[in-house]
């Protein structure tokens, strides 16, 4: 039978037992230190974040976004400001390496691209609209809806992760799963949306401060 | 009989091929080896902010180009926050979708996406003739049976203009070029309203 990969050939043969052995301790590893929780741990997580949402009357935090596409040889980053006010006022605005701006208020989403503005009526868009439930609720951390996502629980050295994968198909050709990472003390650290390519982006929270007044001016396009 | 003249002279002058018109006159050397250098760094991730401009509609997003091998490119369009909207991979004269959304999935809007981006990121081709003013040189070759016009200032590439009957129909317009890289380039489409402007990030 023809070899189906020449380029073992170039290995000599007293290497392969010692990369089988390599290959078995790699795959037999536990992917980081990521642990399933049990029902009480996943219940009590559920409890912890919506009160923490639940509190939350308003949010503002720095954020740096990886576009990872397989076939780039660096992720694409940029960063920008996040503020949120209860109960579904959103401004993500983006400041590196481009100015972008979008803001979700009042069934509405307004856009400036660099001084240029315009807005799109999410109340007739289906998918938009659950994204823009879903961008307001993932921030709080607050997605846990069984009708929705399938859902499951991971223990993770320094908080938790919990995988929500999308159960409308329609929904599922954009994100097939929403991966969000939780601090000790229940607020979300990162979002990581992963497309149904395995391409993602994911993005990190740093110096949040929460329940601080912030103006209805911040909310402007 | 001088309004016959006058027709005569303005349908002789409709008919020029885009060079005539433009006062170029041709070189001697007949043909040569075109270059368009903006894509061609296999090492390099093409990385541009860019706004779409169709009919009376405007959106933004990233475009990103990278080249994986001889005549064979990777070109994907994602949102800001992300989500990708298309991915091709351009190979020779071959365009493969590996993923569209179903909004832009349209015969017409593919086919001209994929004109567009061959003429973009072709990096060499056969010229047919070449011409010469002052300091330009204009060298027509052929992407898809269609005529294009590469103009090129001191040996630098800054239009590809596709023309037909000597008329624009779409120009790619290179600016902002250091180190083989263009930061900004315009595509703009005479024949209907669509308009690209990408700015390197």
């Amino acid at each position: 039978m023809r070899n189906p990969f020449p380029f073992l050939n170039s290995v000599p043969k007293k290497l392969f037992i010692p990369i089988g052995f390599l290959w078995l301790f790699l795959f037999s590893l536990p992917l980081g230190a990521q642990t399933k929780m049990n029902t009480g741990e996943a219940s009590a997580l559920r409890k912890k974040v919506k009160a923490v949402a639940k509190a939350t009357r308003t949010i503002s935090s720095d954020f740096t976004q990886y576009k990872h596409l397989d076939f780039l040889s660096n992720d694409i980053i940029s960063k920008g400001t996040l503020a949120f006010k209860a109960p579904d006022w959103v401004k993500w605005e983006y400041t590196e390496p481009f100015s972008y701006a979008v803001l979700f208020k009042n069934q509405t989403l307004y856009i400036n691209d660099d001084g240029k503005k315009s807005n799109m009526d999410l109340g007739n868009n289906k998918i938009f609209k659950q994204l823009n439930q879903l961008i307001a609720a993932s921030i709080r951390g607050d997605m846990f809806d069984d009708a929705t996502f399938d859902i499951s629980y991971y223990k993770e050295d320094n908080g938790d992760l919990v995988h929500f994968i999308p159960k409308d198909p329609q929904f599922a050709e954009f994100i097939s799963a929403f991966h969000i990472t939780f601090s000790t003390v229940g607020e979300v650290e990162e979002v990581k949306m992963i497309e149904p390519s395995g391409d993602y982006t994911q993005i990190i929270f740093s110096n949040r401060t929460q329940n601080q007044p912030l103006p209805d001016a911040v909310f402007t396009q | 009989m001088r309004f016959l003249l006058s027709s005569l002279f303005l349908l002789l002058v409709g008919c020029a091929s885009y060079p005539k018109k433009n006062g170029y006159v041709a070189s001697k050397v007949q043909t040569t080896v075109v270059c368009n250098p903006y894509f061609s760094n296999p090492s390099i991730d093409y990385v541009y902010k860019s706004n779409i401009e169709v009919f009376d509609r405007s959106f933004g997003g990233i475009l990103v180009i990278k080249k994986l091998g001889q005549d064979h490119h990777r070109i994907a369009f994602t949102t800001e926050m992300g989500n990708t909207l298309f991915d091709f991979s351009l190979k020779g004269d071959n365009l493969t979708i590996n993923r569209i959304i179903k909004e832009l999935d349209r015969k017409i809007l593919v086919s001209v996406l994929k004109r567009d981006f061959l003429a973009l990121t072709t990096e060499s081709i056969q010229s047919i003739e070449n011409f010469s003013k002052a300091s330009k040189m204009l060298k027509k070759a052929s992407i898809l049976g269609k005529n294009h016009y590469y103009v090129f200032e001191n040996d630098r590439l800054l239009q590809i203009i596709r023309a037909k009957n000597g008329k624009k129909k779409v120009v790619f317009l290179f600016s902002g070029i250091s180190n083989n890289i263009a930061k900004k380039i315009d595509i703009q489409h005479h024949n209907f309203k669509l308009k690209i402007s990408l700015k390197a990030i």
